[in-house]
C-alpha cells in the first residue's frame, strides 16, 4: 500500500546513534478547525511523519440512542435531524421508511416526490460544505465562500418549504409536514439551472487546480478491500472504486424511477482511492443529484402530500434494520418495538463513524498536513460520530 | 527536469483560471446585506419564535404532550358552572382557566411538533427572530394573564367545588349503601 508520494528515502533518519531521539505525542483536536467539529486525534510522529493516528471521540455525545427510549416514535425525528446537522433531511428520511416499512405505510405520491426532492437538495448542501471546508483545509480559503454562496440559495428553499433552515424536522411517518407552497417547485427549478455552470466554477477554482492536486493527490490511499473491510461508505468508498450505491443497489422511497449514475473513484490524478478521488466523487455526485431533483420536479404530481400522515403512529412489535445512502454514506437505522409508544430501542449506525474508524489505518507513514487532508476528505461530521 | 517546469507552468495557469473565475466575481451583485441596516424578510413558515394566542387556547394540552424536549407548561383550572368563559375563533367552547402556560425558549428546539396538534391554532411559530437576553432567565415566556391573586383563588374554588362534589359523592354512596344495607336487611329475613 503505497502511503505518501514521497519517496522513502527522504524520511530516513540521518542521526547520529549518540543522539537520543523518540517518538512525539501530538494531540491534533478537539479545537483544531480542521478536524471538523470536536475529534481529537492523537497522534504519534516520528518527526513529521505519522506512526499511530488514535481518534479520540466523544465530545459530542448526546445519548441520542438511550433518549430515543424515552420518547414517543414521532418525537424522535427531532432528534434525528441532530446526528448530521448537516444533511437532516436524509437522516429523517432513514428513520422515517424504517418505521414505515415496520408500519406497511403506503406514503401519497406527492409526499414521496417531495421527499425525494428535499433529500437530494441536502445532498447537495451537504456535498457543497465538504468541497468548501476540504479546501479550507488543504488552505484555499475562497471556494468556500463560493460554496456557501450556493448553500444558502438550498438553505432558503428549505426555509420556504418548511421554516428550518437547519433541523428541519420535515419528513414525516406517512408524508411530509407541509406540502410544499405555491411556486416553490418552479424555485427549485431554477436554482437547478442556476447550479449547474456553478460546477464548472468549483472545478476551475478548486478541483484542478494544480496545487491542490499536489496536495491531494496519492494522498491518504484507501485501497477498496481496506475501505470494505472497515465499513467505509458513500462517497468515501466509491473514492476507491467500488460501484456501490444504495440507491440504486437497495432501492427505497422511489429512487428505482430515477434515471441517475453512481460515481466512482478512476484515478484521474494519481491512485485509485486517494483523497482527491473521494473529493471528485462528491462534486460528480451533485450534478447526478440535481439530475434527480429534475426528474422528480417533472413528474410531480398534484395532490395533498399530508393525506397519508396517520393521527397516531402505532408501530406493531418487531424490528427492522432500515439503510438509506445520505452524503457521508450508509446511514443505518435499527429499529425495535414492543408494540409501545416509545421506541424499545433505535440504534444508528452511524455512516461517519464508520467511515473515521478507516483513519487509523490510512494514517501511518503521512505527513500531519496530509492528515488533515485525509479527515477532509472522509467528511465527518463529528454529531453523527458522536450522536 | 522538464516535469518540473510544467509543475511551475500548470501551477500558475490554473491559477490564472481561477483568479478568472474571482474577476467574473468582481462584478456581479453581493449576496450579503449588511444585517443590521437590512433585514431580510423571512418567509411565512419561518419557526422562530413561539407565540400563544391565549384567548384561542382551551387547555387541552396537546402542544405540551407533543413536546420532545418539555419545554411548555400548563396549568389549568376549571371553570364554574354558569361561568362564561368565552368562545375560540374557531367556535370552541372554552371550559378551562388556562392560569399558566410558559414557553422556555431557551429549551425549545424549534421543531415546531406543538403547533399541529392545536385545536383551535392558537401556537404558532412566528418568523421574529430577534429575541436574544443578556439573561438566559428572561427567555422564559409567560403568556397567561392571570395574577397570583386570581389564580389562587380560583384554585381555592376549584378545592372547594371538588371538595363538595366528593362530599356529594360520598354522600350518594353511604346513601346507596344504606339503601342496599336496608334491602338487604329486609330480604334476609325472607330468605330464611
Amino acid at each position: 500500500m503505497k502511503k505518501s508520494n514521497i519517496p522513502e528515502s527522504q524520511f530516513e533518519l540521518q542521526v547520529p546513534d549518540s543522539l537520543k531521539t523518540e517518538e512525539m505525542t501530538l494531540s491534533m483536536g478537539p479545537q483544531h478547525p480542521s478536524t471538523h467539529g470536536v475529534l481529537q486525534v492523537i497522534l504519534k510522529t516520528d518527526g513529521e511523519i505519522i506512526t499511530s493516528a488514535k481518534p479520540q471521540i466523544g465530545y459530542l455525545h448526546r445519548c441520542f440512542e438511550k433518549h430515543a427510549e424515552n420518547i414517543t416514535w414521532h418525537q424522535v425525528i427531532p432528534f434525528t435531524d441532530r446526528l448530521d446537522y448537516i444533511a437532516s433531511m436524509n437522516n429523517n428520511l432513514g428513520y422515517v421508511i424504517g418505521l414505515e416499512r415496520m408500519m406497511n405505510l403506503e406514503v401519497n405520491e406527492r409526499a414521496e416526490h417531495l421527499r425525494v426532492v428535499v433529500s437530494e437538495l441536502n445532498r447537495i448542501a451537504s456535498h457543497l460544505i465538504a468541497l468548501g471546508t476540504y479546501g479550507l483545509d488543504i488552505g484555499a480559503y475562497t471556494p468556500f465562500l463560493y460554496v456557501f454562496r450556493d448553500r444558502e440559495k438550498i438553505l432558503d428553499l428549505f426555509e420556504e418549504i418548511c421554516g428550518a433552515r437547519l433541523l428541519y424536522n420535515y419528513i414525516w411517518v406517512g408524508g411530509v409536514a407541509y406540502d410544499a407552497p405555491d411556486g416553490w417547485r418552479e424555485k427549485v427549478l431554477e436554482f437547478c439551472d442556476y447550479f449547474d455552470p456553478k460546477v464548472k466554477e468549483y472545478n476551475d477554482i478548486l478541483t484542478f487546480n494544480k496545487i491542490f492536486i499536489e496536495r491531494t493527490a496519492n494522498v491518504g490511499v484507501i485501497p477498496a478491500e481496506v475501505g470494505i473491510n472497515y465499513g467505509v461508505s458513500g462517497p468515501s468508498l466509491r473514492g476507491s472504486g467500488v460501484d456501490f450505491d444504495l440507491r440504486r443497489d437497495d432501492p427505497y422511497s422511489i429512487y428505482d424511477r430515477f434515471d441517475f449514475n453512481v460515481i466512482t473513484g478512476k484515478g484521474e490524478m494519481g491512485t485509485v482511492g486517494d483523497t482527491w478521488d473521494r473529493y471528485w466523487v462528491r462534486v460528480a455526485e451533485m450534478v447526478e443529484s440535481v439530475k434527480i431533483i429534475r426528474q422528480a420536479l417533472e413528474n410531480l404530481p398534484e395532490g395533498d402530500a399530508k393525506e397519508t400522515v396517520p393521527r397516531n403512529i402505532k408501530v406493531p412489535a418487531g424490528e427492522y434494520y432500515m439503510r438509506t445512502e445520505t452524503p457521508r454514506g450508509e446511514l443505518g437505522f435499527y429499529i425495535i418495538s414492543d408494540g409501545s409508544k416509545m421506541p424499545n430501542r433505535v440504534k444508528v449506525r452511524s455512516p461517519a463513524f464508520c467511515n473515521l474508524s478507516v483513519l487509523p489505518a490510512v494514517a501511518p507513514g503521512v505527513m500531519i498536513a496530509d492528515l488533515v487532508a485525509i479527515i477532509g476528505s472522509l467528511d465527518i461530521v463529528l454529531g453523527e460520530v458522536d450522536r | 527536469m522538464r516535469q518540473y517546469f510544467k509543475n511551475i507552468y500548470e501551477a500558475i495557469a490554473t491559477i490564472l483560471v481561477g483568479m478568472g473565475v474571482t474577476w467574473r466575481h468582481l462584478f456581479t451583485r453581493a449576496v450579503t446585506i449588511q444585517y443590521p441596516h437590512v433585514k431580510r424578510t423571512l418567509p411565512e413558515r419561518s419557526r422562530m419564535q413561539l407565540f400563544v394566542e391565549m384567548d384561542d387556547c382551551i387547555g387541552c394540552m396537546a402542544c405540551e404532550r407533543a413536546c420532545p424536549v418539555d419545554c411548555i407548561e400548563i396549568k389549568t383550572v376549571r371553570g364554574g358552572k354558569d361561568e362564561d368563559l368565552g368562545q375560540t375563533s374557531n367556535g370552541q367552547k372554552k371550559r378551562l382557566h388556562v392560569v399558566q402556560f410558559d414557553i422556555d425558549m431557551g429549551k425549545c428546539c424549534y421543531c415546531s411538533d406543538c403547533v399541529f396538534p392545536c385545536p383551535t391554532g392558537a401556537i404558532r411559530m412566528t418568523p421574529e427572530y430577534e429575541f436574544i437576553t443578556y439573561d438566559r432567565s428572561t427567555l422564559l415566556t409567560k403568556f397567561a394573564t392571570y395574577s397570583p391573586e386570581e389564580i389562587s383563588e380560583l384554585e381555592e374554588r376549584e378545592r372547594k367545588e371538588k371538595e363538595a362534589q366528593a362530599a356529594a359523592k360520598a354522600a350518594k354512596l353511604k346513601a346507596a349503601e344504606e339503601a342496599k344495607k336496608a334491602a338487604a336487611g329486609t330480604d334476609e329475613p325472607k330468605s330464611e
